[in-house]
């Protein structure tokens, strides 16, 4: 008997002393810190909570300083930083902190600010403030200095004259880019890399990798801010952001995992998407003996089930790609025309160029040489192995042999042509809204990524022509007929859009995703 | 002993030279670099010129017994360099993340030895009882749990079923620090109260035990001041090897809580091949296993007289 109730108090201990542990570190679950003031203030103030799995060093966005890496990202996305133009839901160029532009002649572009602007810094916004931004902006950031092509910057009151030594006939889309985000250079920029902008909010404390702090910018000249105070998570596990926003510790979350999305579509939570100029696409490799078959090519485009992969694979969160751009440009989806999925049809094209399974093991072979595909993808992007596991399947069952290789060390890999025969890889293909930068750095001779060596004379004749024309309209017919004649050779491959999403509570209004995906918090975002 | 104590300390010096070399040329086997790992993540292209004016900006484009070099000078006069990602220093940012991880260890290793010591040795003394089965059971369930799973299970039920602790870490608090430090308890306690368990029957079924007993001296008494006491070195062996791995940081549980400690760090600069924090990270490793197995050390002296330490052998 006295074993017996030994035993019941060594476990009662226990059970005390963990209790006593877990109480010790408890306290109400609530999402703020240490806040001295009194119920009512702190009543009266409206705060916003979002989680983002993308703020962080890694993505380059180590702080919200446009003038450096990808910080200008984060610095339009939370609502701190503006930028002279921006683009529409259809991804047409519109003035936002400039009023109009003028294009003078080739070379100088004439740019009337707004008037009624003022940094959050108290300073107001003229032509001299952006000039010191611009010139900051180029001395810092070398793809900003390699885009703009800025050769000289006069200000004058609210005009600003800007002159190039180049041609850019896309100079006001690249002034919409992140990077192009207006900041005060008397202010300056701390330590930690806050900067003052113009937005509808004011960055007041940033760590690294953890949190953004904002309050409301009082004088914003776009209307009033709804919320008072907002903070920025960087939340990097997407299974943590996912019983983040259940909690209700955020209020909305950005880069949820696909398969979170059930969780959320009910009445509880609203949930905006649209598709994205982020593309997973195939790019063949030209020095490849296999690739360099246009019949491989062809096959490769027919045998790659699109659809399949967008509604199982990725649960319906992306949308088939054609070509280059999604359907929200307007030389994107549908402009172009693509291979379909045609597995008969791609066995058929195998056949008539030779390419016959001899030894009935599956795979074909012509000239003693299998019809290996060395598949080389990386990890980093959670659709790519799908992709590849996807492809895997269908163009096994046409007859090809598919390795893959999915490798972090991916670009060193990339570099050597002979190790690989199809490269997949995620890219931003429109960054700009304007045609040109994927064509200018993956597909041309000089592209930096065209890891494949394509080269199609037609090809370089349109983007010739593409780095004179001004007219918005021709650059559109000839982004067309770019993407055209890269399809109608199978130099690349297209799957996949990605389909951008924000997920938040149905309390919260105003946030909705754009094709762009600049734009995020901004003076419309409310919280009842 | 003295002498002991400074021979330990300088064996560190050619660890230290070791192993950041070893580190340093395993990374550059791994491929890439910080230049190449920025563009992709971000998914936009650079121009060779930017890439390569960035590489030479870093020091990337020096040769790679150069690069060790620079960085070996600069560490032995205290300038463990600059981030290749974020551009901070990395001394000052490996110090700002050290108080988490340090609240994080004591925490976890409190928890586990509140967990562990006291159903380690019920589980002995009940050896072969419902009370032995049900606590090995749980040891069980414990160790085949990973790390992710029982940091998810718990968030489930205790951050949204019952609201008691937050699922993101909200600074380096004990609220906060709660989740993280339970599911790294879990699953050390489930594997050291079965070792406790082990060492405590092995000492049961020594002579002097049967001894005790035999002159009716009371079981609680044989077990409080005679068989812990001898298992203390192994459970201090333990202890320290939790130690030791827990202040190296645990990047996956860091992640999931978003708690901001050395491990998440060091696993975010191996994936962004930042070469400066990576090697701040292996010093800090050799550091502590080195200082943590000498501190064990000494203290087996201390625990029992008859343990010997180095030249007090001879």
């Amino acid at each position: 008997m006295i074993k017996k109730n030994k035993a019941r108090i060594a476990i009662f201990m226990i059970l005390c002393l963990l209790a006593l542990s877990l109480a010790g570190c408890g306290g109400q679950g609530g999402q703020e810190g240490t806040d001295v003031r009194s119920e009512g203030e702190q009543a009266s103030v409206k705060r916003f909570v979002f989680g983002d799995t993308t703020f962080n060093a890694e993505n380059g966005e180590a702080d919200i300083n446009p003038h450096r890496d990808s910080g200008g990202w984060a610095c339009i996305r939370y609502g701190v930083g503006e930028t002279l133009f921006r683009f529409s839901d259809s991804m047409e160029i519109e003035p936002w902190l400039a009023e109009s532009y003028e294009n003078t002649d080739e070379l100088t572009w004439v740019i009337t600010l707004r008037d009624d602007v003022y940094f959050t810094s108290g300073r107001h916004m003229d032509a001299e403030a952006v000039k010191e931004c611009l010139e900051h902006l180029v001395e810092n950031h070398e793809r900003a200095a390699g885009d703009l092509h800025i050769a000289e910057i006069t200000a004058e009151g609210q005009q600003l004259t800007i002159r190039t030594e180049t041609a850019v006939p896309a100079l006001m889309n690249y002034l919409a880019d992140p990077y192009g985000c207006v900041i005060d250079m008397e202010a300056g920029i701390t330590e930690e890399g806050i900067v003052q902008g113009t937005g509808p909010y004011q960055a007041v404390s940033l760590e690294t990798d953890t949190r953004l702090e904002l309050v409301k910018n009082e004088n914003y000249w776009n209307g009033e801010p709804k919320i008072d105070e907002i903070t920025v998570r960087t939340i990097s596990d997407g299974d943590t952001l996912t019983m983040a926003l259940q909690s209700g510790e955020i209020d909305a979350a950005y880069g949820m995992p696909y398969a979170s999305y059930p969780l959320f579509e009910n009445d509880q939570y609203t949930l905006s998407s649209c598709a994205t100029s982020r593309v997973f696409f195939g790019t063949m490799n030209f020095e490849s003996e296999i690739t360099k078959d246009p019949a491989v090519r062809k096959a490769i485009a027919m045998g790659i089930d699109k659809d399949s992969f967008v509604e199982t694979l990725l649960g319906g969160n992306g949308y088939p790609a054609a070509g280059v751009f999604p359907d929200s440009f307007s030389f994107g989806g549908d402009a172009v025309t693509a291979e379909t999925y045609d597995p008969e049809g791609a066995k058929q094209v195998l056949e008539e160029a030779g390419w016959t399974d001899t030894d009935g093991d599956g795979i074909r072979e012509k000239d003693g040489r299998t019809l290996t595909l060395r598949w080389l993808t990386y990890p980093s992007r959670q659709e790519l192995p799908l992709l590849a596991e996807a492809a895997q399947a269908t163009l096994g069952e046409i007859g090809f042999d598919v390795v893959i290789n999915n490798t972090a060390d991916h670009s060193t890999i990339r570099a050597d042509v002979s190790a690989w025969d199809i490269y997949v890889s995620a890219f931003v293909t429109a960054p700009t809204g304007d045609p040109e930068y994927f064509f200018t750095y993956c597909c041309l001779d000089s592209s930096v990524r065209n890891a494949g060596h394509y080269h199609s004379d037609q090809l370089e004749e349109l983007a010739r022509e593409m780095s004179q024309t001004f007219d918005t309209e021709r650059r559109g017919e000839l982004a067309v007929e770019m993407q055209q004649t890269m399809l109608d050779d199978n130099a690349y491959v297209f799957c996949s859009h990605l389909r951008m999403s924000i997920i938040s509570k149905s309390s919260v209004t105003g946030l909705t995703a754009h094709p762009c995906d600049y734009y995020e918090i901004t003076a419309d975002l409310d919280i009842s | 002993m003295g002498k002991y104590v400074i021979k330990r300390l300088l064996l560190l010096i050619p660890i230290l030279l070791g192993i950041t070399f070893l580190s340093f040329a395993m990374m550059r086997l791994a491929g890439s670099d910080a230049v190449l790992q920025q563009a992709e993540s971000s998914g936009v292209a650079l121009s060779q010129e930017v890439v390569d004016a960035r590489r030479e900006e870093l020091g990337l484009d020096q040769p790679f017994l150069i690069q060790y070099g620079n960085w070996l000078k600069g560490f032995l006069t205290g300038d463990l360099g600059t981030s290749y990602v974020s551009g901070n220093d990395v001394f000052a940012t490996f110090v700002s993340k050290l108080p988490a991880t340090l609240l994080l260890t004591a925490l976890s290793v409190a928890l586990t030895v509140v967990i562990s010591i006291p159903l380690g040795i019920l589980a002995a003394v009940r050896q072969n009882r419902v009370t032995d089965y049900l606590i090995r059971g749980c040891s069980f369930i414990g160790n085949s749990l990973p790390n992710f799973f029982v940091a998810l299970l718990l968030m489930y039920l205790l951050s949204i079923r019952f609201h008691i602790f937050p699922v993101i870490s909200d600074g380096i608090s004990l609220e906060s620090a709660a989740l993280p430090a339970l599911t790294l308890a879990i699953a050390m306690s489930a594997k050291y109260l079965r070792q406790i368990r082990a060492t405590v029957l092995e000492e049961l079924s020594r002579d002097y035990v049967t001894g005790a007993r035999a002159r009716g001296v009371k079981f609680s008494v044989t077990l409080w001041r005679s068989v812990l006491k001898s298992c203390l070195s192994t459970i201090l062996t333990l202890l320290a090897l939790s130690v030791g791995s827990l202040l190296g940081g645990t990047a996956i549980v860091e992640s999931i809580f978003m708690w901001d400690g050395v491990g998440k760090m060091a696993v975010d600069a191996m994936n962004m091949r930042d070469y400066p924090v990576i090697q701040a990270y292996v010093v800090w490793m050799a550091v502590i296993y080195v200082t943590i197995n000498l501190i064990t050390d000494i203290s087996y002296r201390f625990l029992d007289p008859r343990i010997r330490l180095g030249s007090d052998r001879t």
